[in-house]
């Protein structure tokens, strides 16, 4: 049985749990003021850790995207701080959030969004430029991340030419382009056939198993919890409940190969 | 980013065509028009600018070099006994009726040049094609140039026609001497010039061709021409500035010609813009993405700069030649497009500086763009 715990994991220092990579400590976001006001998250607070599967669930407007994106540093909190690299960055400029997103996360999203234009090569390889101009060899360490998530085959296909399940596997490489410790996935299976969804969710599980990497998936899909280490529960706002499940697939156990070009 | 700007631009080929198409348009425009004004700007000071000689006396006051009020010839000789002048040659240029072969008269500027056997005057009639322009010390003697077929209907030497109701004799024909106003230019002696132009008397010059000496002081020559009463002296570049000025601000020429090359302008800014601008809309979760995985603003601005200039690269590729189409197709109704290697630069500096600026809009599109949209959004 899988064991609940309490509402807001506290923290007596940043160095709590060696396997943390970032935390949110306290954050609220609202927006508008005065009467208009409206909070889309208040006081949540987690650790993002590494090798973790962490699921974020909600119904719709509860604020699950609102904390992703202040974890991803794509929105400013309008109160609490978020910790990464050892330090407070909520209060940071948009001079250095590039930066600190380039070597931090990776993102990967429900409609994909690839370059219709560029093959699966260039998709990730111009994201391997854009994060770091003076990268060597962009092209090269495309390919391998594209062998990594088995789409090698198709790296000079267009994303018209492939099915969403392998454009989602382009979109994961480019997210591990620039090998960020943290990949944030927002409904990354939404678009997607179950057996495809489950197959993404393996490939993300192994990427945290064996590559020691953070992934945080927010889905609506309560049959990706099994691919969970925990699971947090977003209402109103407010994270309600986070449970650690205690379950991690085999490989033995998994339906599909992660390597599987669906 | 190159690869990526081309990319784009290329995957909604309609899309792109249309783009370029603008461009070149816009290229072809400004080239044919300032072209055309240029060709206009050459036409008019074509005769000055032949000339050989190094000053241009005329009367104080003139404004047009085609309606220059004529002088007295004696101020030939005070001119030329100014220290440094070695040759002083006098000119009458006025417009008188020629008859046509169907009857008609036809309005044509008469240009009366001191011919001395054995040597050639400081304006004289270039670009010979036909006979012998020697001749034009004889009695009667005209030169008139064959481009003006369509309106004096002469393409011949020994061609015999009236002038002012005196006789006319084509000893020689030029190609591409052709009057800024719609008088065909005739050549000929200073003695026949004033037969055609009685009204003038015998004695009456409308300018004076100076020739300096050797190592002569230009300036000093000027200044004391310039002293005598009523006369005014332009070197040659001198003269023919003032008489594009006459008739580009004057008339309202240039102003004409470059309100056309600014809509040209205009034009491009437009379409690349619209199209670019479309474009962006179309990537803009695309650019969200890169942006909120790490990538500059600078990095994202540099692609849809790279697309504008890739537009204004390949718009003026196309559009440059178009414009020498033009320049031939123009060339058969008599109009001179000037197309300089400099015309060219320039055209090409405000193509770029076109297209950059019509990528504004969508480079503040994607500076304003919230990475944080690319979630659902």
């Amino acid at each position: 049985m899988p064991a609940a715990v309490a509402i807001n994991e506290t923290f007596p220092s940043p160095a709590a749990h060696p396997a943390t990579v970032a935390r949110v400590v306290g954050v609220a976001k609202t927006y508008g003021s005065g009467e208009a006001a409206v909070a889309a998250l208040a006081d949540a607070s987690l650790e993002i850790r590494a090798g973790e599967v962490t699921l974020i669930e909600g119904p719709s407007g509860s604020g699950k995207t609102t904390l992703i994106s202040i974890l991803g540093l794509l929105l400013t909190p309008t109160a609490g701080e978020v910790w990464l690299e050892g330090r407070n960055v909520a209060g940071l400029g948009e001079r250095e959030l590039p930066g600190l997103r380039a070597r931090n996360f990776g993102f990967v999203f429900q409609g994909f969004n690839l370059f219709p234009a560029l093959s699966a090569l260039e998709n990730v390889a111009i994201a391997i430029r854009m994060k770091n101009p003076r990268a060597r060899g962009a092209d090269a360490e495309a390919r391998r991340l594209l062998d990594h998530v088995g789409l090698g085959s198709r790296a000079h296909h267009l994303p018209a030419d492939l099915s969403g399940g392998q454009k989602q596997r382009v979109a994961i490489a480019r997210a591990l382009g620039g090998n960020p410790p943290i990949l944030i996935g927002d409904e990354p299976t939404a678009a997607l056939d179950t057996k495809t969804a489950l197959s993404v969710m393996e490939l993300l599980r192994e990427l945290a198993s064996t590559e020691r990497r953070a992934v945080v998936v927010v889905t609506h899909d309560p049959r990706l919890e099994r691919f969970a280490d925990r699971v947090v529960r977003v209402e109103d706002g407010r994270i309600e409940a986070i449970t650690h499940t205690g379950t991690r697939p085999t490989g033995a156990a998994s339906a599909t190969s992660p390597r599987s070009s669906t | 980013m190159w690869n990526l700007a081309r990319k784009l631009l290329l995957h909604d080929r309609l899309r792109f065509a249309v783009a370029i198409a603008g461009v070149s348009v816009s290229v072809m425009l400004v080239l044919v028009q300032v072209g055309l004004y240029y060709g206009f700007m050459d036409t008019a000071s074509s005769l000055i600018d032949a000339s050989t000689a190094d000053l241009w006396v005329g009367k104080q006051g003139n404004e047009s070099f085609e309606f220059a009020t004529p002088f007295d010839e004696r101020a030939l000789y005070k001119v030329a006994s100014i220290p440094g002048v070695a040759r002083a040659e006098r000119v009458l240029m006025s417009f008188v009726q020629a008859k046509l072969p169907d009857g008609g008269d036809l309005g044509v500027q008469v240009v009366g040049i001191e011919t001395v056997p054995g040597q050639r005057a400081r304006l004289a009639p270039w670009n010979v094609v036909a006979g012998d322009p020697q001749r034009l010390a004889e009695p009667g003697a005209i030169v008139v140039d064959r481009t003006e077929y369509a309106k004096l209907k002469i393409d011949r030497v020994g061609h015999v026609t009236e002038i002012a109701g005196a006789r006319a004799e084509v000893v020689a024909l030029t190609s591409g001497i052709r009057s800024f106003t719609t008088s065909p230019i005739v050549f000929t002696d200073l003695r026949t010039a004033r037969s055609y132009l009685p009204q003038f008397g015998d004695e009456a010059v409308t300018y004076v061709l100076v020739k300096l000496a050797p190592r002569a002081d230009r300036h000093a020559v000027q200044a004391r021409i310039e002293a005598l009463p009523h006369l005014a002296a332009y070197t040659t570049p001198q003269m023919s500035a003032r008489t594009r000025t006459y008739w580009s601000e004057r008339t309202g020429v240039g102003a004409g010609f470059f309100t056309t090359a600014v809509l040209g302008v205009i034009v491009g800014f437009v379409v690349v813009g619209q199209i670019l601008y479309s474009g962006t809309l179309q990537y803009l979760r695309e650019y969200g993405t890169l942006k909120a995985m790490g990538a500059k603003n600078s990095a994202v601005v540099r692609v849809i700069l790279s697309q504008a200039m890739i537009s204004a690269a390949l718009g003026f590729a196309v559009g440059a030649p178009l414009a020498i189409g033009m320049r031939a197709a123009m060339k058969g109704a008599n109009l001179s497009v000037a197309l300089t290697p400099e015309l060219y630069a320039v055209t090409a500096g405000i193509t770029l500086v076109m297209c950059a600026f019509a990528a504004l809009l969508s480079i503040v599109k994607v500076l304003r763009l919230d990475p944080a949209s690319v979630f659902k959004g």
